[in-house]
């Protein structure tokens, strides 16, 4: 008999973060295995992360493969399921199911400036990659983080930034003016134009807001990096997350196998479907 | 394996299939659906096409994944994979047969999907060649099948008027044909050009046409963002209907039932979805990549004859017509393919 992939595992919420507050809150969630069954993923997959008696959602894991003990995912306040995640307690199980999709192709990237382009909880699929840059270091050129959210107080793993300061150059934004605020005032991809990245020999990773995507992307593009250069996320509704139920197809592909990590010059060639 | 069966020993072969569950079409409520056949029951092979595919014996409408309780306050979760009794099909039409394969990959590509194959396994499919075709809707023909292909079938008989010839086409349907051995006669004389006249006949009446199929993915690809996709669709309910009876259309739904809200008890559904539905592609912030009806039938028509083609090399719809006749408000998915090849 194969493994039942319907079938989840068992995890126990061991550390709950709250990174934003407000009608669509994120918090972060330390998941432990109990039973030891756990599995190994790679930068950018996800996992299928149920309530039992709401439902299940997919969220990216957003610790790097690098660490075993546990995962992190930050979920934003949405609907059913997601409202149980902030409504859960340490102690609490949840399941748990994956690892899905594809992932960075960190490997290919060796030697190269890594720029990362975040908003909101957008930074979540793009942190594992960041993590395991940094603890690669000596693989890749200058490492820069762009990073936005509305107020000082809405950015996410704040006190994991302060340690990326030392191996990596941080460039945190709000988007609106704030007494004493050091970083810059303004939207992310205004950020961006201002400090002006090399697109020589760099590879830039965004994710965010579908219209902080947009804007982050056109201007890259006006920064001379050419589409292959350039690498992003989707999302769109799943249920199954391994190519059966049908509905999270952007053409011929279903996201949850193919994506969600795409570069710009292959989601051109893809119908907008997302 | 090729036999003859006298029609009257028909119920004879059926009867020595008794330790497997034997369905077959039969009518009630003004239509043609598989039921399930007692022994010692006639079967009636003079069905036009069953308003429900076989797809239902292996994806059925609404399966639980597994049950799921609080123990001490740790979650226990029970799996519900279901271990059917080895089940014979009888008078399955081609064109269902045909979807049969297609559902296969998808169940089977990249994960293998468990629940599928516990009932796809036991599952044997005895074919009926179309004499004529059954509804002014076929196109078996012009999606690359025949109005007696083999193609996902365990067996195929040919209705010979007095008798049927009878073909094993798989291991499990040489399988079922041995168990009903004394049921059957040789094949004798003639009996085999008989079969080929037939077989020629079926074949020469006209079908709902489809053009060059090999030009229909570049036409769809081209006509992406056509109005054309808009005016087809306006009159569309969503009701579903062209998906449920499609023999190989498979989205679905999951979702948790809570059987009791005081211990958390419950069970986790897989059910039938549908491509037509506004929710099926919906965001919970609301954000739908496919939120017009327009980009819905394009959804469902690119999938079987853009996407399935440039995935797996081949359509998925073997023109059975069941979306064309069954649709209440006549959304045609020929017309559309034509209005789109244009
Ligand atoms: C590849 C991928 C990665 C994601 N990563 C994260 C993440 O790291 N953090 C985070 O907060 N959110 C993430 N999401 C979005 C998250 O899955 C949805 O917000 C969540 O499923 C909403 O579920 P709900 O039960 O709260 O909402 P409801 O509306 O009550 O539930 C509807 C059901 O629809 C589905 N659904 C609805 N919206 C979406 C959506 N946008 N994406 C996928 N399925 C959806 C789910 O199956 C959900 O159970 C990700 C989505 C995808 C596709
Ligand atoms: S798409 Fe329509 S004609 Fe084709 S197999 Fe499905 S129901 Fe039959
Ligand atoms: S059967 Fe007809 S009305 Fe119903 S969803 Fe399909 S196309 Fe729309
Ligand atoms: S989530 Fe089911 S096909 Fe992708």
């Amino acid at each position: 008999m194969t493994d039942n992939l319907y079938l989840p595992k068992i995890g126990r919420i061991v550390g709950i973060d709250e990174e934003t507050q407000g009608a669509r809150a994120i918090k972060t969630f330390k998941v432990e295995f109990p039973n030891d069954d756990g599995f190994e993923h790679d930068c950018g997959q996800c996992a299928m992360l149920s309530m039992f008696g709401k439902g299940e959602s997919m969220i990216s894991i957003a610790s790097s493969p690098l660490v075993k003990e546990y995962k992190q995912f930050s979920i934003m306040k949405m609907g059913r399921v997601t409202s149980a995640f902030h409504a859960a307690k340490i102690g609490d199980f949840i399941g748990i199911r994956g690892p899905y999709g594809n992932q960075f192709p960190l490997n290919d990237w060796k030697g190269r400036d890594l720029v990362f382009i975040g908003g909101g909880v957008g930074l979540a699929p793009i942190w594992p990659v960041i993590q395991t840059a940094v603890a690669r270091r000596g693989d890749f050129g200058k490492i820069t983080v762009f990073y936005g959210a509305r107020t000082s107080s809405d950015i996410m793993y704040e006190a994991d930034f302060e340690k990326l300061k030392a191996s990596a150059e941080v460039q945190l934004s709000v988007d609106a003016p704030e007494e004493g605020w050091p970083g810059y005032t303004g939207f992310v991809p205004a950020n961006l134009m201002d400090k002006a990245p090399s697109p020589d020999n760099a590879i830039a990773i965004t994710c965010g807001p579908p219209i902080m995507i947009k804007f982050v992307i056109q201007n890259l593009q006006a920064l001379g990096f050419a589409d292959e250069q350039i690498y992003t996320t989707i999302e769109n509704k799943m249920k199954c997350g391994v190519g059966k139920c049908g509905r999270c197809n952007v053409g011929k592909d279903y996201v949850c196998v193919k994506g969600p990590v795409y570069s710009w010059a292959e989601l051109k060639s893809l119908p907008q479907e997302y | 394996m090729e036999k003859i069966l006298n029609q009257e020993k028909l119920r004879e072969w059926v009867d020595m299939l008794d330790d497997c569950e034997v369905y077959a079409p039969a009518f009630a409520d003004s239509v043609w659906n598989f039921a399930r056949i007692e022994a010692g029951t006639d079967i009636d092979l003079s069905h036009t096409n069953t308003i429900g595919s076989v797809k239902e014996f292996v994806f059925p409408q609404r399966e639980v994944f597994f049950r799921f309780e609080k123990k001490d306050g740790v979650p226990v979760l029970t799996p519900t994979l279901p271990d059917p009794k080895p089940t014979v099909v009888f008078g399955v039409r081609p064109c269902d047969g045909r979807g049969m394969p297609r559902n296969d990959t998808v169940f089977n590509k990249e994960f293998v999907d468990p629940y599928y194959w516990a009932r796809r396994d036991k599952l044997t499919l005895i074919g009926l060649a179309c004499n004529l075709p059954h509804s002014p809707n076929c196109f078996c023909q012009s999606v690359g099948g025949s109005p007696h292909s083999e193609d996902g079938l365990d067996v195929l008989m040919t209705d010979l008027g007095d008798r049927f010839h009878v073909k094993g086409i798989t291991v499990k349907g040489v399988e079922a044909m041995e168990r009903g051995r004394d049921a059957f006669d040789a094949v004798r004389d003639g009996d085999q050009a008989e079969v080929e006249k037939v077989h020629d006949t079926s074949r020469s009446f006209p079908q709902r046409p489809l053009g060059n199929l090999d030009a229909i993915p570049e036409a769809i690809r081209e006509n992406f963002d056509s109005p054309l996709w808009a005016d087809m669709a306006q009159h569309c309910i969503g009701c579903g209907i062209c998906t449920f009876l499609c023999p190989t259309c498979h989205c679905f739904d999951i979702n948790d039932e809570v059987i009791s809200p005081t211990t958390g008890e419950g069970e986790r559904v897989r059910t039938w979805d549908n491509c037509q539905f506004p929710d099926f592609t919906m965001h919970t912030s609301g954000h739908n990549p496919r939120a017009d009806l327009g980009s819905r039938l394009r959804q469902r028509v690119s999938h079987k004859f853009l996407y399935f083609v440039e995935n797996h090399k081949t359509q998925q719809c073997t023109g059975c017509g069941r979306c064309i006749t069954e649709c209440p408000v006549g959304i045609d998915i020929v017309a559309v393919l034509e209005r789109v090849s244009q």
